[in-house]
């Protein structure tokens, strides 16, 4: 669009001008009339049909909105994952960006330039023609001898037509318009006169006043000119003349449609460069920021796939740029990587066949000795009295070997991590009460009551019935033999993720320093009367490994002088995580004679101990009021 | 009649070991050193009971023990040295009855022995029916309509243990008592194995079985 340098508010409806149908020819009276008549009775309709359609495209609107919104959200995320995700994503629609936006601000720039340019130079001519031809016509005026109205009016025509140039093409419009409010007598027969579909409603009002005000002074303004059926821009150019003492304001006017065609032109060859620019400066930097994004995700991808054991996997080297420096010290970390861990593996399999072969090795001759050992031991009242000892000695020896073997060699299948668990859902009371009835002659020995303490219809947990068994025999024969004879309460109850087993004793008990260290391997509460208990001090470690592998805790609570309370608690199905337990580790009985208690807690998460028999005290407390664990205590 | 006991095993001073314990239990045991010659002794010695090492040189445990199980129900009882499952599992899969884990006592040995060797208990002419199984117990012949299937004597009496009583649940404890004569139960996984060798015997989809079902955290029973 052509941009005026001074900008006239076009005046617009005929109702705004002065009337000037009036004073047209005869035969546009009654047609303008009529129209005129019926304007309020049709714009209230067109207002109403336009609020109708108003309503009908604004449903459409909301309808596929509602349809479209969810699509559009989709796109919307989706892009914003790419943007987060991709560099070159990134990149691109940046450098597009800029790339348009400084595009459009050179383009808007230049066309400004250019439209002036053809605004100033169409301007120049019409300012010249102008004056050329007002001269023109006000010599003709001066110089003419008519005194008849015919003749007159003949004469302003002419010499008006005359203005508009020769040939087919109108070069010039014009707008002839008596002066209003003249003193000095009028010519009467030539009011007004305009080109063809001109009234003097198109010259801006601003610019009338200008020449009626001016003189001689030529003034112009740029306007919409009506041709054909479109509006088109122009100049309108402002001067006076006079007639027989009569003076008019003659308005010439210039289209300026060639300009602005010319200017569209120029315009669209210039979004066109423009476009055709920024797509191929946005393919270059796909293409760039591809060249330096691939290798640094194609390393991304290598090193997943490493990460995810596929060691043997390798990045492409092309070249001795930055990108390939990269891809061969890369590869170089990803060798000494899988040699390592080859390394580590062998020596594991190593380990695993060690202990497998020591196992054969040592069980075959042990096996003879022992059964060698109880026929000695079985013949002992044949004997005299040392060799009846020594067999007796040898019989015992030989028992307490093999347990001693028996648990270093399920301790080592736990270091070399090739011990599996096979879980499946039992009941555990059975498998509790089965141990009571196993324990029973060790209990009756040390004169001990086992009491068991457990729902009646039993609880189903997933595990592995051979492990369990083994940790709360460990348990049990643990709490009689440390029990002084006094009974052992084993208490077993669920909760909705996890059932839990403590075994309660009321012995002589442990100090917060031994609690601490009680699934050391091979540690004793007391060694000077460690030895005659029997154990190979194993016991309470493997029961702790047996834990672990079920994901379940092993804990131990104790107080000096009131006893211990060793608590079990595995998850009631595998793979799930432990709420809480459903038994308490610190027991609701003890009795406290001086107000003051030694108690202790050992909390041990499966995944906080990863060295074996690693145990982490979570509190230790010397008062009652501060010994509670903060999270299992029910 | 002294039953007669096939020793495989080539740690010499254990053969003999057990020669004597055995010997002084009253059975007869009969020695082969080598996995390779362990089927001709079988053959000619004609025993009542294997006892096998599953680690031997030459062909291995397992390996004599599928020769044996090729051509004799004859129980087989293992000698192990690992415990480790899978290689229990695999003994029993290849046809063993039982296992004795090393070091073992002599009353260990002795007890699984003659578990194994029970006479057929005093079997009355008795007929069950499990599914569309006939089973004559005094016969020891199990049929599905007219086709006879052939069992081993533990798994015959793992199927008539279950089938004579259809209404009740049997743990894997409880069965190892009854079928296998334990006090205390040992390991569990001789059940699993030898309820999996029988149902690859008796039903007709062991991936859905029919005759013997398995009551899930509970046990087996007999299907109905």
């Amino acid at each position: 669009m052509v941009s005026a340098t001074k900008q006239v508010p076009e005046s617009s409806g005929p109702e705004d001008a002065p009337d000037p149908a009036t004073r047209r020819g005869p035969e546009h009276t009654d047609a303008l009339a009529a129209e005129l008549a019926a304007l309020p009775f049709r714009a209230r309709i067109w207002r109403r049909r336009g609020i109708i359609v108003g309503l009908r495209v604004a449903r459409l609107v909301r309808l596929g909105l509602s349809r479209f919104f969810p699509a559009l959200r989709y796109v919307g995320r989706s892009l914003q994952r790419r943007w987060r995700r991709s560099l070159q994503f990134r990149t691109v629609l940046t450098t597009l960006l800029l790339a348009v936006t400084s595009f459009g601000a050179v383009g808007a720039y230049l066309s400004n330039q250019i439209a002036n340019n053809l605004f100033q130079e169409r301007l120049t001519q019409a300012e010249s023609e102008t004056r050329y031809n007002v001269k023109q016509v006000q010599d003709t005026f001066d110089g003419a001898q008519v005194t008849d109205q015919s003749s007159v009016i003949t004469l302003v025509y002419d010499t008006l037509n005359a203005v508009e140039g020769r040939g087919s093409v109108i070069q010039r419009r014009y707008v002839f318009e008596a002066k209003p409010e003249q003193t000095k007598p009028r010519n009467r027969w030539v009011e007004s006169r305009a080109s063809d579909q001109l009234t003097v409603s198109v010259i801006p009002p601003d610019l009338r006043k200008a020449v009626q005000t001016s003189g001689k002074d030529q003034y112009w303004a740029s306007t919409l000119i009506p041709v054909g059926t479109e509006d088109r821009p122009g100049i309108a150019v402002g001067n006076l003349v006079t007639f027989n003492g009569t003076v008019y304001e003659l308005y010439l006017i210039y289209d300026l449609n060639t300009a602005q065609q010319t200017l569209d032109e120029i315009q669209g060859v210039l979004l066109a460069g423009g476009a055709v620019l920024v797509l191929m400066i946005g393919a270059i930097a796909w293409y760039v920021t591809r060249n330096v994004v691939s290798p640094v995700s194609h390393a991304a991808l290598v090193s997943e796939k490493l990460a995810a054991g596929q060691l043997q996997e390798r990045m492409v080297v092309k070249g001795e740029d930055e990108v390939a420096r990269l891809g061969a010290s890369f590869n170089h970390m990803a060798a000494s990587l899988q040699e390592q861990i080859t390394q580590l593996a062998t020596l594991s399999q190593m380990q695993q066949r060690f202990v497998s072969d020591v196992s054969h090795e040592l069980r075959t001759p042990l096996t003879t000795v022992r059964m060698a050992a109880e026929v000695l031991y079985d013949a002992r009242h044949d004997f005299d009295p040392i060799n009846k000892r020594s067999a007796e000695l040898l019989y015992n020896q030989v028992e307490r070997f093999q347990s001693l073997l028996a648990d270093l060699l399920e301790i080592s299948r736990f270091d070399a991590g090739v011990a599996m668990l096979d879980a499946e859902p039992d009941d555990i009371v059975q498998v509790i009460a089965h141990v009571i009835e196993g324990a029973a002659p060790v209990a009756a020995e040390y004169g001990s009551e086992i009491i068991l303490r457990a729902p009646a219809d039993g609880i189903v947990a997933e595990m592995d019935a051979r492990r369990i068994d083994r940790i709360l025999r460990n348990l049990i024969l643990n709490a009689v033999e440390h029990g002084e004879g006094k009974p052992v309460t084993v208490t077993v109850a669920a909760n909705q993720t996890a059932v839990g087993v403590a075994v309660r004793d009321h012995g002589i008990g442990m100090t917060p320093a031994e609690a601490a260290r009680v699934f050391d391997r091979f540690w004793r509460a007391d060694p000077a009367r460690a030895r005659t208990t029997g154990g190979s001090g194993l016991g309470l470690s493997i029961a702790m490994e047996d834990t672990k592998l079920h994901n379940g805790w092993l804990q131990a609570w104790g107080n000096k002088g009131s006893g211990s309370n060793f608590r079990l608690t595995i998850p009631l199905r595998q793979g799930e995580e432990i709420d809480r337990s459903p038994v308490q580790l610190e027991p609701g009985d003890i009795v406290l004679p001086d107000g003051r208690i030694h108690t202790n807690f050992l909390v041990l998460e499966p995944g906080r101990t990863t060295s074996p028999g690693a145990a982490t005290s979570a509190g230790a407390g010397s008062s009652a009021g501060q010994a509670s664990t903060p999270k299992e205590q029910p | 009649m002294k039953a007669r006991i096939l020793v495989v095993d080539d740690d010499e001073a254990l053969a003999e070991m057990i020669g004597i314990v055995l010997r002084n239990d009253g059975f007869d045991p009969v020695f082969c050193a080598d996995g390779g010659q362990a089927l001709d002794v079988f053959r000619s010695s004609k025993p009542d009971l294997v006892l096998l090492d599953l680690m031997l040189p030459g062909v291995d445990g397992i390996e004599v023990c599928r020769q044996i199980r090729g051509e004799s129900d004859v129980p087989i009882v293992m000698l192990t040295a690992k415990s480790d499952t899978s290689d229990v599992v695999r003994g029993l899969e290849s046809g063993a009855d039982d296992y004795v884990p090393k070091p073992f006592k002599p009353a260990e040995l002795v007890a699984r022995v003659r578990a194994r060797l029970r006479p057929g208990d005093q079997k009355a002419p008795e007929t069950l029916r499990i599914a569309d199984i006939t089973i004559d117990v005094a016969g020891h012949t199990v049929k599905r309509a007219d086709e006879r299937i052939s069992l081993t004597p533990l798994e015959f009496d793992l199927l008539v243990a279950l089938a004579r009583k259809p209404w009740q649940v049997f743990t894997r404890e409880l069965l190892l008592e009854q079928v296998w004569g334990y006090r205390h139960a040992a390991d569990t996984r001789l059940v699993n194995v030898h309820v999996q060798r029988l149902r690859s015997k008796i039903e007709r989809d062991p991936e859905a079985p029919e005759v013997v079902l398995t009551v899930r955290g509970v046990g087996y029973k007999a299907g109905s």
